[in-house]
């Protein structure tokens, strides 16, 4: 019950916040509210399903790029480019997880992390002539409905919170469906869970796919926040901090990711003088976690199992 | 056929230092089941520390003696960094029996570490690497242009690699790397101190590491702070190409690695070569995952 209040407490804090804050801090709260639905996301590759996903960045940056080419090269509205920012990330998850997801722990890491040196190699070579070479592509539109503009710093940060809330929602219904249980299983001991009759290489391209598609909201919401995209902003260096932050956060816990980006994102805000240093002392912190709480800062508690089945 | 040759020997070139980087990353794997991704960090470090010593002494001449002293001089402060980063970001989570994810972020954070205490020291600028350190002399022969420096760079890695070799397979030390990376608990076992075993596989890639770092900044003149990375990245899939674990594997997959580099560089396009490195990987890992000399291992249930 406790719990359940904090939740709700924390929840419509998330809504009153730009009540009370001015334009600068509303503008950190919504880079916080996008990097924790890429963040999330991770987690469903990452902590739920187990597989080591270290190229993340590309399903947020085709989501941020698909908007940004339709709104500011062909001039579809932002609201309308959304399904396919969300569909194409979709489909490259499946294509490009098909032939790799049988690969175990490193390897899958490593591949990740390839197609994802790839991919920004084809946003810096201007793949098509679509992507805009290394500087990206400006001037991307906000979202407009009847009319009426998402202009303000608020809305924005609302149109964002929107996707976050979706996000929430969707993983709490995967923590209570076959889908989660499957997941969770796959992720305890894929060779188990394929003898009981479980089809773990469905599972698994299917957590890449709905992870993907969060990760392409997000994306929307990044592209209309900076108006801009660019090879930078997707780079295997991000892919690297999204699976920091679930390891250090606390793999499948919600809380747990959400504090590690808090602290990846939202603390070298507030530092912003110690600019140059922050990384430094990232890696450090990322160090000690890593000795003191292996698990992560806030480790997930699942129920106990009773006594006379742990004999 | 002039382009094949000349790219061969770039190739070679590129290769040697690869296999050189590649080393440390495959015996790390190999005992202790980690990418050790602080290890490219480390090359870089080398560079940066070759080069301050270069300057303090002996800007002005040059000669083998020069070499010797910045080789020496760098080697012996990046063994010493490679032995404190087993020490502080490694054996705490192996003493502790962390989950092996928990190693691969401290590992990251070591390399963020080291990346950015290197921008903080030299500055985030790009520096030049002298050119004096080896006469700038070239060879022509048949139309294919050898630098002194690519001579140098392609005999030293093979000698290296020879006298790693010679250690893996000769020596007691090395016998005991061999068995704790088939094993580590049966090493244990038999007596074995896989700690000691661990310190030196790091004593032995951060000074290949080093010797790299130093090739590095002589072929390509420059040094920066975040390019151990890509040095790292293309070691790393050299060493998977060749067979993750595998000590020769690692040689061959290096001196493949630089020269498949080299020709897709000539002959397709440079500004992509990095995606085609990584293509080449996927490939590899979806057709044969244990690289071309490495065993394959039926799973034990």
């Amino acid at each position: 019950m406790k719990k359940r209040t904090v939740t709700y407490a924390l929840l419509i804090l998330s809504v009153l916040f730009p009540l009370f804050s001015n334009s600068s801090w509303i503008t950190i709260g919504t880079t916080f509210v996008i990097y924790s639905i890429v963040s999330l996301s991770q987690d469903i590759v990452l902590g739920r399903a187990g597989m080591f996903d270290m190229g993340h960045a590309i399903y947020f940056g085709m989501g941020a790029y698909t908007t940004a080419i339709l709104n500011s090269t062909y001039g579809v509205p932002v609201l309308l480019t959304i399904p396919f920012a969300v569909v194409i990330p979709v489909i490259f998850a499946v294509l490009l997880a098909a032939p790799i997801v049988h690969l175990k722990g490193d390897y899958l890491l490593v591949a990740t992390l390839g197609f994802n040196i790839v991919f920004e190699q084809a946003l810096k070579n201007n793949l098509f002539g679509i992507t805009g070479g290394p500087n990206g592509i400006f001037g991307v539109g906000v979202p407009s409905i009847f009319g009426i503009e998402f202009s303000s710093q608020a809305s924005i940060y609302y149109f964002s919170l929107f996707f976050l809330f979706l996000t929430l929602m969707i993983m709490n219904n995967l923590e209570a469906s076959k889908t989660g249980r499957a997941l969770h299983f796959i992720n305890e001991d894929s060779l188990a869970s394929e003898t009981i009759g479980i089809n773990t290489r469905f599972y698994k391209i299917f957590a890449f796919a709905i992870s993907a598609a969060l990760s392409g909201l997000a994306g929307v919401a990044f592209a209309v926040q900076y108006s801009t995209v660019s090879p930078e902003a997707f780079n295997f260096i991000q892919s690297v901090l999204f699976f920091t932050i679930v390891i250090v956060g606390g793999q499948s816990s919600i809380p747990g990711v959400l504090i590690g980006t808090f602290l990846m994102f939202v603390v070298p805000e507030i530092f912003r003088e110690f600019a140059t240093a922050r990384y430094f002392v990232f890696g450090i912190a990322m160090i000690l976690t890593m000795i003191l709480r292996p698990k992560g800062i806030w480790p997930v508690k699942f129920g106990r199992i009773p006594k006379y089945i742990r004999h | 056929m002039n382009t094949f040759f000349q790219q061969l020997v770039n190739g070679l070139t590129i290769g040697g230092i690869y296999a050189l980087i590649a080393l440390g990353y495959t015996m790390v794997y190999g005992v202790m089941k980690l990418i050790n991704f602080a290890h490219g960090d480390l090359v870089a470090l080398a560079a940066y520390i070759g080069l301050t010593i270069f300057m303090k002494v002996g800007t002005s001449s040059s000669g083998l003696s020069i070499l010797l002293i910045v080789l020496i001089g760098t080697i012996m402060i990046i063994v010493f960094a490679g032995m404190m980063l087993e020490l502080i970001a490694y054996r705490p989570l192996r003493n502790a029996g962390a989950p092996r994810l928990s190693a691969v972020v401290s590992a990251l954070g070591a390399s963020m570490v080291l990346e950015n205490g290197m921008m903080l020291l030299w500055g985030p600028n790009l520096k030049i690497f002298p050119s004096n350190i080896l006469p700038s002399s070239t060879w022509s022969i048949g139309g294919v242009i050898i630098s002194s420096a690519q001579f140098f760079i392609i005999v030293s890695s093979l000698v290296f690699m020879l006298l790693l070799h010679l250690f893996i397979n000769k020596t007691k030390l090395g016998t005991a790397i061999r068995a704790a990376a088939i094993d580590q608990e049966a090493a244990q076992l038999m007596g074995i101190n896989v700690n000691r075993v661990i310190v030196t596989i790091f004593v032995l890639g951060s000074g290949l590491a080093a010797i790299g770092g130093i090739f590095v900044g002589i072929y390509y003149r420059e040094v920066y702070f975040n390019m151990g990375w890509l040095y790292g990245l293309n070691a790393f899939v050299a060493a998977i190409v060749g067979g993750i674990g595998n000590i020769p594997g690692a040689m061959l997959g290096g001196i493949l690695l630089g020269v498949f580099n080299a020709f897709i560089s000539g002959y397709v396009s440079s500004s992509w070569s990095e995606a085609f490195t990584f293509i080449l990987l996927i490939g590899i890992l979806i057709f044969r995952p244990t690289g071309i000399l490495g065993e394959r291992v039926a799973e034990k249930v």
